[in-house]
């Protein structure tokens, strides 16, 4: 037998060892929601809500246009972004919905070394973030099946898009959980377990399959998340879990909290993220003066922003991540001109021992709701 | 060694932050009363059902959206419940005070 088999045979044993020793985690955190479906189910109370509306549901499409100029290390790049997100509902319990991003990386020709020709080039990249079926079976249970975004920590899924992110800069540990390709394609079992005056429980379960279609491509793997909010304090906070089922499986694990206080319109999320190549936190603080004592309308637009973020390296890092220890504060002057309109700014500085830089971003994102066809006049 | 304290100073730097910010929310004041979902979130004390839901579930994410045309409100809100995980109670809810 030569050295390589024997390393061949002993990895694959670690593989079924850690297989085996996975499975009961992987059934009991697929059984769990589906435990709580079926108890939801029966122990519903009949709700008394058929209060008339004029809620329409013809298809729509949303989404956003974005303009952002980044400068990082000197390097200037320009990043257009048309981000549409199509909703077809099919009756009241089917919605068919997809948002795909297109999204252009122009630099100038040349690169800050060489003389400048006045052209920018580069390439414009599509992706679609999700195409999933939802089926709204029950009052706590959702089922989607298709193309879905992970549900990793409060990032992905939550504050990616980039007509919701409050710093265009995405955290340095956004790779956790989310690499290669930030959705998986599979099933996913989604709801509120419990939705009581006091707090609600949000939970999350998926399973990928491995897809290596151009736009669609996913990894095996399987996951889930919950959270807990309590409404009187506005406070939420939440653990996520993933394996990759593939290639050399590893987990990925978060942890994190946000909380909106109701005295004041402050804002602050954390999160904490770990897996085999790094872990990092970030802390995150938007503020809206709503009380300025001067132009006080003015200033309800306004929104101040800062985040502080490090991320350590384990076993090398990389797969998305950096392959050094990192730290960046960033701080961030948002003005939202109309509710659609909002226009962003953004300075962070990066400390890495591949080299400090600077990052500058400036843009504004534009957000649409438009309905694709007229419904019936009430 | 350095590389450590460098560390444990930006954490703790990271952490006054926190503090900080969660000081300026605990010593901050009511917002003024306003009407209509683009200031449910600065509602503290939301007299509609409806306005605390959103006050409490969509607000946690992104700011309060534009005006919505009734003949959508339907399809966001299914949208909504799916990414935002809400009950069907809160979806009815929210309906009611979106699109009364």
């Amino acid at each position: 037998m030569t050295t390589q088999s024997a390393n061949r045979r002993g990895w694959k044993g670690r593989i079924q060892l850690i297989d085996r020793c996975f499975l009961p985690g992987t059934i009991g955190l697929l059984a769990l929601p589906l435990c709580i479906l079926f108890g939801s189910t029966a122990g519903r109370a009949q709700d008394n809500l058929q209060a008339p509306t004029t809620a329409g549901y013809v298809p729509v499409i949303s989404g956003a246009f974005a303009y952002v100029q980044n400068t990082s290390g000197g390097v200037q790049s320009l990043v257009p972004q048309i981000v549409p997100v199509l909703l077809a509902p099919m009756g009241h319990s089917l919605l068919l919905e997809s948002r795909v991003e297109f999204t252009g990386y122009f630099q100038r020709e040349n690169l800050p070394s060489g003389p400048f020709s006045g052209r920018f080039a580069g390439k414009v990249y599509k992706t679609v973030d999700y195409a999933q079926l939802d089926w709204l079976a029950d009052s706590h249970a959702t089922i989607a099946a298709g193309r879905f975004i992970l549900p990793f920590g409060l990032y992905s899924e939550r504050l990616a898009p980039v007509w919701i992110r409050n710093l265009q800069d995405t955290p340095l540990t956004y790779s956790i959980g989310t690499h290669p390709y930030g959705a998986a394609d599979g099933f996913m079992l989604r709801g509120v377990a419990a939705s009581l005056p006091c707090a609600s429980i949000q939970y999350s379960a998926y399973i990928s399959a491995h897809y290596s279609t151009n736009e669609l491509q996913a990894v095996r793997a399987a996951g889930g998340d919950t959270s807990i909010f309590v409404p009187s304090k506005r406070v939420e906070a939440g653990l996520s879990y993933q394996r990759t089922l593939e290639g050399y499986q590893i987990n990925n694990e978060a942890a994190y909290l946000s909380w909106q206080p109701q005295r004041a319109s402050v804002d602050l999320k954390a999160e904490y993220d770990r897996n085999h190549y790094g872990d990092g936190y970030w802390i995150e603080a938007a503020h809206s003066p709503q009380q300025f004592p001067v132009a006080p309308e003015f200033f309800r637009h306004v929104q101040l922003v800062g985040r502080m973020e490090q991320f350590f390296v384990r076993n090398g890092g990389g797969n998305g991540l950096a392959r050094v220890n990192e730290k960046r504060p960033e701080v961030g002057l948002n003005f939202q001109i109309r509710d659609d309109w909002r226009l962003e700014s953004s300075y962070g500085r990066l400390f890495s021992r591949s080299g400090n830089s600077n990052t500058w971003n400036f843009g504004f994102t534009y957000r649409f709701v438009w309905p694709l066809w007229p419904g019936r006049k009430s | 060694m350095n590389d450590q304290v460098h560390n444990k100073r930006f954490l703790a730097l990271a952490v006054s932050g926190l503090c900080l910010a969660a000081l300026v929310a605990a010593s901050g004041q009511t917002a003024p009363a306003a009407t209509g979902p683009a200031h449910a979130q600065t509602t503290a004390m939301a007299a509609d059902p409806g306005e605390k839901v959103f006050a409490a579930n969509c607000a946690r994410c992104h700011t309060p959206p534009m005006t919505l045309n009734p003949r959508v409100t339907g399809t966001i809100l299914m949208h909504m419940r799916t990414r935002a995980r809400l009950s069907r109670k809160d979806e009815k809810l929210l309906m009611q005070y979106l699109a009364p």
